[in-house]
This record gives structure tokens, C-alpha cells and sequence, in this order.
């Protein structure tokens, strides 16, 4: 398959549409069996230290299942009701390194639940594995703005 | 009842088996809490090895009241009032960091991180009444530390760190010496959450999580690894587990999970041994505190489950600190502690646990703040104002030191954390 910036929007747009919709199964389905999904917190970037500094999510596959597996639960009562959400992902740069589809885009996500509306934005850099005629998520990382304040309630998806 | 309440309310609201709402729910209530709790007792500031270097800070809260705690030049640690001598703006803005000097930006006063007043711009305009050592930062009335968490009291006056502590103290002990050298690493950096809820409804319920995190509970049985079910084996909060419940007095209450993990402890031993140099940590503890004191701490797994009166939870790997905002609204802050002189595996596993379940985005706390947030919203009912906590009064028993102690699932927690708070918003 061709690594075209079509190809690469697609598919970040076809999984924020995952994430909005909370279509948590299909979700986890692109990712790759052996995975890190990140948001550091404090306002770390990429380059702190996961083993030394505590992080919102650092997830492997077995972490990541146990989250989408608590989020179908009807016991999961801090998405009961869910969050509704719409994302718009944009600024997209990337590159390909031995293989692997980096990228870096921002998101703005409007979230709305229990009569509250927030306001969240950040940064997403995913490694992307080319495979069939689409991609699988090797890494995700997020930067999120609010890394360093309180937060009420981030068990939606990001 | 909205009325201001006069000192012998407060005893009335608190009953033995049960609380009145308006403990939870009226502003006016909450105000005289800071002003007779927070504005007076002993609160935990931090750890000192947040700070590992002269110069670092944090600035903070103790109630309403900016604090700032920092380690001085000198490589001691001091909480000072964050507020500038002259006009009084808060100095630091800045959550934390380091700094030599700090600077208000109004006018240019200049204090040493020490506490002293270094600089003044334009000194000829003072007299020579004017004496710069009477203008250093205004330390706090009285601070006191155990263990490297530091304490401190707006009030002048009143018990001494160890009198407030009593009992409890030996479990901070618990936290610190699963550590093989009975020391911490507090840089990890912190989690900080927030709920519209009333401060007290935070930690220490054994009987929440088969509802509360059966999503949790449910995955825990899924799975065994790499999460918090690494520590708890089989049910933990089951009346039948063997664990308990503790009202050690002055309001410090303990989740005690020692019997139901001495139980599974070579399970728990075998889940150390996986992580890698994991055998190294088990025979550290042993050769630092015997074979006997070394498997009761490894069991322990440095979570005491303490609740340190009024702002201070030992739980999992965590120093968490409670923050009320107003009678609805709380910040709680969760600092995962690293243990010093253990394999880097170790300390990898505790932040993993940790984020597995706590934090804003962990599949427990967030659970715990949506039903804290029902509970406001449901006491705002209040045809029927009382709050029934009499489970386990039934079976509760006295130790000879006078501890309380019940099941886990029974409410001695609540009853003695509500019992020291009645005394002390009762003390004019």
C-alpha cells in the first residue's frame, strides 16, 4: 500500500470516528499485538521517563485490553452515561522511518456528559505499521494540554 | 439546615451509628471546618524527598492558606507562608520548581529560599526603623516531620506531632520500609483529580468496591498480572477475607489488608520473582530487616491503606493529599512514592499498579468520583437528613490500647474519622 497523506488522514480520521462513537472493540482491533499507548502527565512530553515518572495512561496490550474491557462493563460508572464527544484532528506531519508511518497532529475534542461541557486538546503521535490496506497502531502518545491540572474524569478514550 | 450551628450541633449531627447530611452539604459547616480542622490541626504538607535538591519547592495549600514548602540552601526543609512581607502577594506562582531566591514581582522584594529577606529596591525610602530581618517570610506556626513527611499547624498551640499521631504512626513506618533502606523517591510527579463532592466522602470504605469497582474487580479475576491484582488475591474486601477495619483515634483510620495478603504471601512473592532482579528486592528486605519483619513488610507491599487525619491517605503506592475546595468540590493529589535500594523492575511495577487503577484516567478513582458526585447530589434529599453508618457496630471490639476494630467491610473507618471530627469542630 502506498503511504500517502490520504491513506494516513483516513485512517486517523476513521479512528477518531472509533473513539467519538466509543466503538471501544473496533478500537482495539487496530491496534498491533504488541503496543504502548501513552499520555504523560505533569506536562511531560515524549521524552520523559515512564519507568521513573508516573504517567495518566502507559498502557502495553494487556493494559489496553483491561481498559476497553472495564469500558464495556455496564459497572463502569464514570461512562454511565457515556461521554459524548467530537474530535477534529488536524495539523498532520510525517514521515517514514524504516518502516513506520510517524505522525504528529493535534486534536480538539469537545466532551459533553452528565450536563458538563470540557473543552480538551493536545497532541497525538502515532507510529503507524503499514498492513493490509490500512494501518496498525504500534505506539500512541498524547500530549495533552491539561496534563499538569485537576481532572475529573478522563476514562473516555483519547 | 442552614443556619450557623453553635459548638453543641456538632456533636448532635455526629451520632453513633449515623451523620447528619448537613455535614456533607452545608457551606457553613465547611467554613467552620477550616477554620477548627484545617486552619488548626496538623496537616501533611508533603514528603521531603519531593524535594531532593536545595532550592526545590512546591507550593501548595493548607485549608485556604498558600503555603510554600522548600528545601533552603541549607538542605532544610521549611513551610512558609506564600505571601509576600510587603503587600502581600502570593510569592510563588508556580506549582513546583527550584529556586535560589524568590521574587515578588510587584515591587522587587527578594527573599532567600532559607526564609530571609535579601533584598529591598529603593532601601532609602525606609527609616532606620526599618530592620530587614523583621520582614522575612512568615513561617508557618508550627511544623514538625516523621519519617520525611513534613507536618504542619496554623495554630501555635496545641498536641505535638507525636501526641496527634499516636498509634498511627508506625504505619507510616509500614509505607516508608518497604523501601530495604526505609527510604523514598517522591519525583515521579503526581496525579491530581477533582470531584464535585464534599471532601470526606475520600478512601478508607471497605465496602464499596464490590459495587463501586466491580468493573475493576471483574477484570481482576480476567486477569491476574501487572495490575493491582498482583497484591490482592481472592476477594480482599469479603467479610471472610480476615481483614479489617481500624479506628487507631484523632480521626486516623486503616484499611488493614496484612492478614488476607500474609495468607497469599508466597503467591505475591511469586509475582515479585517475574519482574526482573525481583528475587534481589525479596532477599534486600530480608537482609535489612530479618526474615520475619521482612515477609510482613513484603506483605504489606509498603501500602499501609492509612488514613492519616484529616489530609493524608497511605494507600497503594501512594502519599495522597486532600485538598477541600468548598463544601462540593475537592482536589485530591496522589504522588506515587519510588522505593530507594530496590531493582528499577520494582519501581516500574508500583507506577503501572498505581496508573492501572487510580489517577483521572485509572479504572478505579474515576469510578469512586462519579459515585461521590451521586452521593452530593443524592444528600441535597434531605426530608430524611441522616447518613447511616452502623455496619459492623454489631461486632466491633476494643484492642487493650483502645483501637477499634471491625471487619473490612464494616464502617468503623467512617465512624472514627466522623467521631474526631465532632470533637474537634466541638473545641472552641
Amino acid at each position: 500500500m502506498a503511504i500517502t497523506r490520504d491513506a494516513v488522514e483516513a485512517f486517523l480520521f476513521h479512528e477518531a470516528d472509533l473513539l467519538d462513537d466509543m466503538q471501544v472493540e473496533a478500537w482495539l482491533a487496530l491496534w498491533a499485538p504488541e503496543c504502548c499507548y501513552w499520555v504523560p502527565c505533569n506536562g511531560r512530553d515524549d521524552s520523559a521517563d515512564a519507568q521513573r515518572q508516573v504517567s495518566i495512561i502507559y498502557d502495553n496490550r494487556a493494559g489496553l485490553e483491561d481498559r476497553v474491557y472495564r469500558l464495556m462493563s455496564s459497572a463502569a460508572h464514570s461512562q454511565r452515561p457515556r461521554s459524548r464527544m467530537r474530535r477534529v484532528v488536524g495539523n498532520l506531519r510525517f514521515e517514514v522511518r524504516e518502516g513506520e508511518v510517524h505522525t504528529r497532529s493535534n486534536f480538539l475534542l469537545a466532551e459533553l456528559r452528565r450536563g458538563r461541557q470540557e473543552i480538551w486538546s493536545g497532541v497525538s503521535q502515532h507510529r503507524l505499521l503499514p498492513a493490509g490496506d490500512g494501518f496498525q497502531i504500534r505506539a500512541k502518545t498524547v500530549l495533552l494540554t491539561q496534563s499538569d491540572e485537576a481532572i475529573d474524569n478522563l476514562t473516555f478514550l483519547l | 439546615m442552614n443556619a450557623p450551628h453553635s459548638l453543641s450541633d456538632y456533636a448532635h449531627l455526629v451520632q453513633p451509628d449515623r451523620v447528619h447530611s448537613a455535614v456533607y452539604t452545608d457551606p457553613a459547616v465547611f467554613e467552620q471546618e477550616m477554620a477548627r480542622i484545617f486552619h488548626r490541626s496538623w496537616l501533611c504538607v508533603g514528603h521531603e524527598a519531593e524535594l531532593p535538591n536545595p532550592g526545590d519547592f512546591r507550593a501548595t495549600t493548607l485549608g485556604r492558606q498558600p503555603v510554600i514548602m522548600v528545601r533552603g540552601e541549607d538542605g532544610q526543609v521549611r513551610v512558609f507562608m506564600n505571601r509576600c512581607r510587603h503587600r502581600g502577594m502570593a510569592l510563588c506562582e508556580a506549582e513546583t520548581g527550584n529556586a535560589r531566591f524568590f521574587t515578588c514581582w510587584y515591587h522587587g522584594w527578594v527573599y532567600r529560599n532559607t526564609g530571609p529577606l535579601q533584598d529591598v529596591p529603593g532601601p532609602a525610602g525606609y527609616g532606620p526603623d526599618f530592620h530587614k530581618e523583621d520582614f522575612g517570610l512568615t513561617p508557618v506556626p508550627r511544623q514538625a516531620s516523621y519519617r520525611g513527611f513534613v507536618f504542619a499547624s496554623l495554630a501555635p498551640t496545641g498536641p505535638t506531632l507525636a501526641q496527634h499521631l499516636g498509634p498511627a504512626a508506625k504505619y507510616l513506618d509500614i509505607y516508608m520500609d518497604a523501601s530495604p533502606v526505609g527510604e523514598i523517591d517522591v519525583t515521579a510527579g503526581v496525579h491530581r483529580t477533582h470531584y464535585r463532592g464534599n471532601w470526606k466522602f475520600v478512601g478508607m470504605d471497605g465496602y464499596h468496591p464490590h459495587y463501586t469497582h466491580r468493573s475493576v474487580m471483574d477484570a481482576w479475576k480476567r486477569r491476574s498480572g501487572g495490575n493491582m491484582a498482583d497484591t490482592h488475591h481472592g476477594d480482599p474486601f469479603a467479610d471472610e477475607s480476615g481483614n479489617l477495619t481500624r479506628d487507631l483515634g484523632n480521626g486516623h483510620v486503616l484499611m488493614d489488608f496484612l492478614p488476607g495478603r500474609s495468607a497469599h504471601l508466597e503467591r505475591y512473592l511469586g509475582s515479585i520473582r517475574k519482574q526482573p532482579r525481583g528475587e534481589d528486592y525479596i532477599q534486600a528486605m530480608h537482609a535489612a530487616y530479618g526474615e520475619q519483619r521482612g515477609n510482613e513488610l513484603l506483605a504489606w507491599a509498603g501500602d499501609p491503606h492509612a488514613g492519616i487525619y484529616p489530609n493524608l491517605q497511605l494507600i497503594g503506592v501512594q502519599i495522597r493529599l486532600v485538598r477541600p475546595v468548598s463544601v462540593d468540590e475537592t482536589e485530591v493529589l496522589m504522588f506515587p512514592g519510588l522505593l530507594k535500594g530496590v531493582p528499577d523492575s520494582i519501581n516500574s511495577l508500583r507506577l503501572r499498579q498505581h496508573e492501572s487503577f487510580y489517577g483521572p484516567a485509572g479504572a478505579g478513582s474515576p469510578d469512586d468520583a462519579e459515585l461521590f458526585e451521586r452521593n452530593q447530589t443524592g444528600l441535597q434529599a434531605a426530608v430524611e437528613p441522616w447518613v447511616y453508618l452502623g455496619r459492623g457496630l454489631n461486632r466491633e471490639r476494643t484492642e487493650p490500647d483502645g483501637t477499634r476494630v471491625g471487619l473490612i467491610g464494616d464502617e468503623t473507618t467512617q465512624r472514627g474519622q466522623l467521631r474526631a471530627w465532632a470533637k474537634l469542630m466541638s473545641e472552641a
